[in-house]
């Protein structure tokens, strides 16, 4: 079985080891090389901009009129920017992305814990000089900084886009600055998404089963997303009296889900209830979005569901049988 | 000198003691632990790598204390643990880099002795295989070359036999005394075989009940009280017994052509006598030996 040419002679190892701390990164390190090489991730990441792409598109369109019908298609292309508030527009690419979002966490981490369960690989990891909290913590990163850059790769291209394309019709006064708040909209979003994905995760000898537990888990709490939606239109569908109708309470029910609540984070951070896409429907229609929920029920909640993901792994991940 | 010191360790499970007042100094070279099953050879393993809190009590493995630094030690020690383990979804040649990554080698390092432990472990022409391809014996292997791959002081190797084939067996043996002898690496081998035990080690420590209940070289561990000795004739011989009866040596057995006898003073005396006897009765002296008993009876003993 072995080589005719190999030298068979065991010999020791005397190069240089590092310290026993920040073991987590070489688990993070692992997972993430692994996980950047899946190119369907990559075609995931692509798709979850198509807001972004699409307005993209129509900008592209309306500037080009705006260069071939003078001053008529100028005019057009102004009254259409007129119409579009920009922190919205991100607020919708964020919002419209939240189900490719969660179709790559599924990919990035339900098979993170439930697999090395399976193949009782917490044998190796734990027999090497790394802790449960280094486990933990390198396997969440793994998740978490896949996931942080798919977020913000379509937001820093749309960004790019008005920058280099709007400059001039005021992009840069009302929404240069809005990168920076993109980033720890996406931070705290990807944080939520891999810790909860690290718990269930953790809790099954399959990442197939992890991952239906998962989707589950997704579409069940998202219910209260579309039956917000749902009791929204059946109210009249717009205007804030018809919206003032609505206890707030059961309005908050919106945000009690994964998509909901990144939503939530969202919208406290971007400072807006969001508007109709493309732009579309003006002020009259941007009363009909359910209103920014409280920062402290926000923070509430997102804590409360790292907390419950990070509890359960921390439960489940034990210093096992390491002999016999 | 000890490669572990263990002192006063008393480890509890909610009630039950497992290891109890436990004091060891384990030797280098390459030791078997032995124990019956629930002597605390488990506890006391997971003691040594950090993962159980002793009760009271302490020591030393490889220098480092094991209350307060068990990353450390694992970081010096190398596990082959019993249960089939690995990472899912890698090759043979990445997953040992990897544990060479977790145990702190720089990635480059890591491959490259992966490569090398890999081929010394027999798996070099697999290495670029999935591991979850691999046969029992393969994989044995593999727990032992991601044991080995940050190049461990200490190895800790648990039933390493398990689930071999014969020849995979003699082959997986003779890695552990080829790896334990010349190498500078201490192994410690636990295993419920004793045939194990004998071919690959040179001490074994007997654990029973918590306690340690012998230790010591194994050759001195089989031998028999009163240093008595067995000879081996040509063929059964009954004129033989009675012969050395009146010579003052105590026959003790026989088994068919092999007698087991017993006389006053050194080995070199009954020797003569012995000879003396079968000139006297026309046979011939085959054997002679100080009586041994095997290492299974000298385990019973022990822990009975």
């Amino acid at each position: 079985m072995s080589s005719p040419i190999a030298d068979l002679t065991y010999r020791g190892y005397d190069g240089p080891l590092g310290g026993v701390s920040k073991r987590w990164w070489a688990i993070a390190k692992y997972q993430i090389k692994k996980q950047v090489k899946n190119r369907f991730l990559w075609v995931l990441m692509a798709a979850s901009g198509w807001y972004y792409a699409i307005m993209i598109i129509i900008f592209f369109f309306l500037e080009q009129m705006a260069v071939n019908n003078g001053p008529q298609g100028e005019q057009a292309l102004k009254g259409f920017l007129a119409n579009i508030v920009w922190k919205d527009q991100f607020l919708l690419g964020f919002s419209f992305g939240q189900f490719l979002f969660f179709v790559m966490t599924w990919i990035l981490g339900a098979a993170s814990i439930a697999n090395d369960n399976r193949a009782n690989a917490l044998l190796v990891y734990l027999s090497k000089p790394c802790t449960k909290a280094d486990y933990l913590l390198g396997k969440w990163l793994g998740i978490f900084l896949p996931l942080l850059l798919m977020q913000l790769i379509p937001t820093l291209f749309f960004w790019l886009y008005g920058m280099t394309s709007f400059a001039s019709y005021g992009f840069v006064g009302a929404a240069g600055w809005l990168i920076l708040k993109m980033i720890p909209i996406a931070v705290l979003g990807s944080a939520l998404s891999a810790s909860v994905i690290l718990g269930v995760s953790s809790m099954f000898n399959q990442g197939r089963i992890a991952g239906i537990v998962f989707a589950g888990l997704y579409m069940v709490s998202n219910f209260f997303t579309v039956f917000v939606k749902i009791a929204i239109l059946f109210q009249g569908g717009h205007g804030r009296s018809r919206i003032a109708d609505i206890p707030p309470a059961l309005l908050n029910l919106f945000y009690c889900s994964i998509d909901g609540i990144q939503i939530a984070i969202a919208k406290n951070i971007l400072g807006t209830a969001g508007s109709q896409p493309f732009g579309g429907g003006g002020a009259r229609q941007r009363m009909a979005e359910v209103p920014v929920p409280s920062p402290i029920f926000t923070a509430l909640i997102w804590l409360a569901l790292c907390a419950a993901g990070w509890a359960i792994a921390w439960r489940r991940v034990r210093a096992v049988e390491v002999v016999g | 000198m000890a490669v572990a010191e263990i002192r006063g360790l008393t480890v509890q499970y909610g009630r039950f003691t497992a290891l109890s007042d436990f004091s060891v100094d384990i030797p280098e070279g390459c030791v078997g632990l032995l124990g019956p099953n629930g002597a605390g050879k488990t506890t006391l393993i997971k003691t040594i790598l950090g993962f159980v809190k002793p009760a009271t009590g302490g020591g030393h493995v490889l220098g480092a204390d094991i209350l307060r630094e068990g990353p450390l030690i694992r970081q010096r020690v190398g596990l082959m643990p019993e249960q089939d383990c690995h990472i899912p979804g890698m090759s043979a040649v990445a997953f040992v880099a990897y544990a060479g990554e977790l145990a702190g080698m720089p990635g480059n390092h890591a491959l490259r002795r992966s490569h090398e432990v890999l081929e010394y472990c027999g798996l070099g022409e697999a290495r670029y295989r999935l591991v979850e391809t691999y046969s029992t014996g393969m994989k044995q292997r593999i727990k032992l070359a991601q044991a080995l791959i940050h190049g461990p002081k200490l190895l800790l190797l648990d039933e390493p036999t398990n689930g071999l084939d014969p020849r995979g067996r003699e082959e997986m043996l003779e890695l552990i005394r080829s790896v334990s002898h010349g190498k500078n690496v201490n192994v410690i081998v636990s295993s419920h075989l004793l045939p194990d035990i004998e071919r690959t080690c040179d001490q074994v420590i007997v654990v029973a009940q918590g306690k340690l209940r012998a230790q010591g070289l194994i050759k001195d561990l089989r031998k028999v009280e009163g240093a008595p000795i067995d000879v081996e004739l040509k063929e059964e011989n009954p004129k033989f017994m009675q012969a050395l009866q009146e010579r003052g040596v105590t026959l003790l057995s026989a088994h068919r052509n092999i007698y087991r006898v017993q006389g006053k003073g050194l080995p070199s005396d009954v020797g003569k006598i012995v000879f003396d006897a079968a000139t006297a009765v026309g046979t011939q002296v085959r054997g002679y030996d100080l009586a041994q008993r095997s290492l299974e009876e000298a385990f019973l003993e022990v822990i009975r």
